[in-house]
């Protein structure tokens, strides 16, 4: 077994040009950073495969970008505060000026007719990419949920149509939605069990 | 517009939600009905986020310095690393929590509630975008390349804005 945390290797300066690689490397958006970041923590040994999925579970329920908390949490453990700060600055720094430069030149070349026409078409490619986001989100808690049973799948999809309509439809902030959400989930998995292991195996054979 | 609310929402917006695009449904209230953002804001700002470096959440930098210039995209900036750093409180608790039964539970419904509110949000700004049957053909082409996880974002938006110069430039 290997250490997971090189110390003596992670001094914050050599952090920080990790960090900036990952960070101007990943054009393109989130997906690239995230395999970019899981690569380069597998590879460099500073998390185990399991440590690193654990940390990305964590992720989903505290609140802000989670690659940004992903970093933190590697950043943290490589180097203390320090770490965390390098590997934030250098994820982050380089990646938001190179945004703000692109809406900048966005903005003085939106008149010109052809770009109009291209961004006619990128809005809703954009938007298709919002969806494909919910949808692959969605599949992993989906697929764990079929194990469990029909009926508990039915709540999955209850609690995300009800969650998506009461958005949709109600002016609720979605901090209230998200907690009914937790809540709804808690008791209609108090009122269906999941079904037990015997079963599921005839079912899948 | 007074730059401690205009931090303030993005701060608030960072903290209450999850993931990149959670923050959108609470800037999307809030700057609009103070009049301090354009719905084409929003639909500009994804569309840099996505194709930028960087986490896709990098979004509401882009909206900051469209709406406040340099000091908007600091400030949202600043706004959006704060939060995140709740983590580190989080991860040292957790640890204690996390094969509690309930607890488990209710993180499954956080995750369904957020995958939700991401379709909510992609509904309404289609609804706002979108103006006619070609727009739906280019988001259903765009939906299926990116669920096919074979294509990268990026060469996505590039072949869109070729078939939009080919649909719309002429």
């Amino acid at each position: 077994m290997e250490t997971t945390i090189q110390k003596a290797y992670s001094t914050p300066a050599r952090i920080f040009i990790d960090w900036l690689l990952i960070g101007i490397q990943s054009f393109g958006g989130g997906s690239s950073t995230f395999s970019l970041i899981h690569q380069a923590a597998i590879k460099r040994g500073w998390m185990t495969e399991d440590e690193f999925v654990r940390a990305w579970a964590l992720v989903q329920i505290a609140p802000g970008i989670n690659l940004v908390k992903l970093t933190i949490l590697i950043g943290y453990r490589m180097c203390g505060w320090l770490g965390l700060c390098a590997a934030v600055g250098g994820l982050l720094l380089p990646s938001a000026a190179v945004t703000v430069l692109m809406t900048a030149g966005f903005t003085t070349i939106r008149n010109i007719s052809w770009i109009q026409a291209m961004m006619k078409a990128i809005m809703p490619a954009a938007i298709g990419l919002s969806f494909a986001m919910g949808v692959q989100m969605a599949q992993p808690i989906l697929l764990n949920a079929h194990k469990e049973g029909a009926r508990r799948l039915g709540a999955h999809i209850f609690i995300l149509i009800g969650a998506t309509m009461l958005m949709g439809i109600t002016r609720l902030s979605p901090v209230v939605i998200l907690l009914l959400s937790g809540v709804t989930t808690i008791v209609l998995f108090f009122f269906i069990p999941t079904q037990a292991p015997e079963m599921l195996r005839d079912i899948n054979s | 517009m007074n730059p401690l609310i205009y931090f303030w929402l993005f701060l608030k917006a960072s903290l209450l939600s999850i993931g990149g695009l959670g923050n959108l449904p609470f800037l999307n209230g809030d700057l609009l009905a103070l009049g301090w953002a354009a719905p084409s804001d929003f639909v500009t700002a994804i569309a840099v986020g996505n194709l930028s470096p960087g986490p896709n959440g990098l979004w509401s930098v882009s909206l900051g310095y469209l709406t406040f210039g340099w000091l908007g995209a600091f400030m949202a900036l600043i706004a959006l690393s704060l939060p995140p750093l709740l983590i580190i409180i989080i991860d040292s608790s957790y640890n204690r929590i996390e094969n509690q039964p309930i607890v488990r539970d209710f993180t499954r419904g956080l995750g369904m509630g957020v995958v939700g509110l991401t379709l909510a949000v992609s509904v309404s700004l289609a609804k706002a975008s979108i103006m006619d049957w070609k727009g739906i053909l280019i988001m259903l082409c765009s939906l299926s390349l990116a669920l096919s996880k074979k294509i990268p974002v990026i060469v996505i938006l590039a072949l869109a804005s070729v078939a939009g110069i080919l649909i719309y430039g002429f």
